[in-house]
């Protein structure tokens, strides 16, 4: 099982390496190499989690390195979507290093002999972790796609015609890729949200605790259903909006990383 | 051996009169390719003639005669004397005009580096060539490699992508802001030469619809039928801004048109959809303040004409890249010929020594007289072991040193030690 891990890995490293150098020497063809080495990765680091699954017996996410290399694995799949619909040259060289780097780090902590926290043992695991998972693997790209939007925009309102100018994507593009991730993980955050509250009516009694996670994720939810009013009512758009994106990620990085209270296996 | 000779003169070295009276037209290829080839000395020819350039490639004797022979066809044919014409020409052999051709048919040695016409042209008086039955083997496989090293050129660096000129660094810029322009307008406001320059260029880009305000209506209408764009009313133009995506001005009002509260207005009217000012009048129409304001994106002429600088500046940069290209095409080409020159060689040499041990073994036979048929087998099996032994390392030398600079020296030598007599033409 260790070696699908390990092609996994260095297909994701060897689709880094080309996207790098295909965003800088500006070369269509290392980004198309380096999609279809992520996509090659992907495939191995789902039949990892499958196998992993199996042995475990568990939905692979009972603790932090395993829900880290989960989260790489929907991150994967969000850029593999994107840059498979918009071509972007530059996409891939500011999304695959956190994949590589999750993959890493889920690779040096891991220890599989780890317990599986009773709590977790219930088929609501499955809709509610990786509906979770997915809705964070979206709101980087929104992030991403945030900041790829300021910096290009900086560009061209100061008219410098440099070395990003020519690399990154139009606003256009970046603004589609915004919305759409926007919309991607706010549906998947809302409807782990309500899971979450059945799940917890099943388990505890309650809908809902007030536990940190709970908390953290309905402010991040609060932020993300605010960025998407302004984005409708074209109040704040552009600019603006990728700066509220950017709060949005902060908010979601303190929800994934909030493990006490009721959500404390992680 | 070949000998390939390069005489030519391009936009450095001669002035457009001359380049211009030196240049062969469509027509006139294949009668100046005849005559090319019938001067003495001359085995392959093709001429490469476009407006920045005419270049005689030819497989011809080496210099000086093949060089004088070329130059005097072209005195001839073009009417400038020798004396005029011969400072102004350039002159290249084998790796010399070799790697000048491949970067010729890369657009690594045109006026506007990286333009994409070269290479047709140069296929273009290729095909002529072939026609005129002027080009064998060899041409055609310089040739073929050329040809190969453009399309890599084109394929492995970014030399093509950038646009030079000001009409079309516009159009690349307004890309950066809105990607594909097909769902965008476009709003032009003043109908003079420049802006009819923009109108024809934008029409081509497939924008969804092209408004024209003008002051008088009559150019108006007529611009709007040709290019299948709308006239607008030129009093009316603030209220079809704020339909457009993209505005140009290119009146010629002394003063300021469109000012900020005006666009701030427009932009309350798009709902902060993002607008393109494009300025290409002088004095300026659009008050430069305007790019302040959110989601508003303002260029002027000096602008664009900054963006066409980087475009040129990101053409440099692939072109270096472009060189090494070209390095390893020329090597291999270079290496490919070379290992052509050797092999007969090997066989001369191995069938001369080869002969040498017979000769004398046949010698030494005479001299014992009758000898046992089993005996005479086994001196005879001696003889070519031996021989092949002396040649082995010679060939392996030979075959090994194709890439140092001393093997044309080392296989000389080895010809001459052996007195064979090379003729691979």
């Amino acid at each position: 099982m260790g070696w699908i891990l390990s092609i996994a890995m260095a297909l994701y490293a060897l689709g880094l390496l080309h996207s790098i150098f295909g965003f800088y020497q500006k070369r269509q063809g290392f980004v198309k190499i380096a999609l279809g080495m992520v996509a090659c990765g992907f495939a191995f680091h789902t039949l990892f989690l499958i196998l992993l699954g199996i042995a475990r017996w568990h939905f692979p996410i009972t603790n932090l390195p395993e829900s880290l290399c989960f989260l790489a694995w929907c991150i994967s799949l969000t850029f593999i979507a994107a840059d498979f619909r918009y071509k972007l040259n530059a996409l891939g060289a500011f999304i695959l290093p956190l994949v590589s780097l999750l993959m890493i780090f889920f690779q040096v902590f891991w220890d599989k002999n780890r317990a599986i926290p009773p709590g977790l043992a219930s088929g609501w695991v499955y809709f509610h972790g990786s509906i979770a998972f997915l809705s964070y693997a979206a709101f980087f790209l929104t992030f991403i796609s945030g900041v790829l939007y300021l910096i290009q925009e900086k560009e061209l309102k100061q008219k410098r015609f440099r070395f990003l100018y020519f690399r990154l994507p139009s606003l256009q593009v970046c603004d589609e890729l915004f919305q759409r991730s926007l919309f991607v993980g706010f549906i998947a955050m809302t409807l782990a949200i309500i899971s979450g509250a059945v799940w917890a009516q099943q388990a505890w009694g309650r809908f809902w605790d007030w536990d940190p996670k709970e908390t953290a994720a309905l402010v991040t939810w609060g932020i993300y259903l605010f960025l998407i009013n302004c984005r409708f009512s074209a109040r704040w758009r552009g600019r603006r909006a990728a700066y509220i994106s950017i709060i949005g990620f902060a908010a979601t990085l303190f929800t994934f990383g909030v493990n006490w209270g009721l959500h404390k296996y992680l | 051996m070949s000998n390939l000779l390069l005489v030519g003169l391009n936009h450095r070295s001669a002035k457009l009169d001359i380049r211009q009276r030196a240049s062969f037209n469509a027509d006139q290829l294949p009668e100046g390719l005849k005559r090319l080839s019938d001067r003495p000395g001359i085995l392959e020819a093709m001429i490469v003639s476009t407006c920045n350039r005419v270049e005689i490639l030819s497989n011809a004797d080496p210099l000086p005669s093949g060089s004088e022979s070329i130059e005097a066809f072209l005195s001839d044919y073009s009417g400038i004397s020798l004396p005029l014409l011969s400072p102004r020409l350039y002159r290249y052999t084998d790796d010399q005009a070799i790697r000048h051709l491949f970067r010729v048919a890369s657009s690594l040695d045109s006026m506007i580096l990286g333009e994409p016409q070269i290479l047709g042209q140069v296929k273009a008086c290729y095909s002529a060539a072939v026609a005129a039955g002027t080009v064998g083997s060899y041409l055609n496989g310089l040739l073929q490699a050329a040809f190969r090293t453009a399309k890599r050129v084109r394929s492995e660096t970014s030399i093509g992508e950038y646009s030079v000129s000001v009409s079309s660094a516009a159009v690349e810029l307004v890309r950066k802001i809105f990607g594909d322009l097909q769902k965008k307008s476009i709003l032009i406001v003043g109908a003079g030469k420049m802006g009819e320059a923009a109108i024809r260029y934008l029409a081509e880009t497939g924008a969804k619809s092209i408004y024209i305000a003008n002051r008088s209506p009559e150019t108006a209408r007529d611009l709007a039928e040709r290019f299948h764009a709308m006239a607008v009313p030129f009093d009316e133009f603030p209220e079809w801004a704020s339909r457009a995506d993209v505005i140009i001005t290119s009146t010629g009002a002394p003063d300021m048109i469109i000012d900020p509260p005006m666009v701030q207005r427009i932009m309350h009217d798009r709902k902060n959809a993002p607008v393109v000012f494009i300025d290409i009048s002088v004095p300026r129409n659009v008050d430069p303040r305007v790019g302040d304001i959110d989601h508003v994106f303002y260029y002027d002429i000096d602008d664009l004409q900054a963006v066409v600088e980087a475009n040129l500046n990101e053409r440099t940069k692939a072109a270096a890249a472009a060189e090494k290209i070209v390095d390893q095409e020329v090597q291999a080409f270079c290496t490919k010929l070379k290992s052509f020159d050797v092999a007969p060689v090997v066989v001369q040499v191995q069938s001369r020594i080869d002969e040498i041990c017979r000769t004398e073994l046949q010698r030494s036979l005479k001299k014992i007289g009758p000898q046992d048929p089993r005996q005479i087998e086994e001196l005879e099996s001696m003889i070519s072991r031996i021989a092949g032994k002396i040649a082995h390392p010679l060939i392996m030398q030979l075959r090994n040193s194709r890439d140092s600079m001393d093997e044309t020296a080392y296989m000389e030598m080895i010809q001459r030690i052996f007195k064979t007599k090379q003729n691979t033409d």
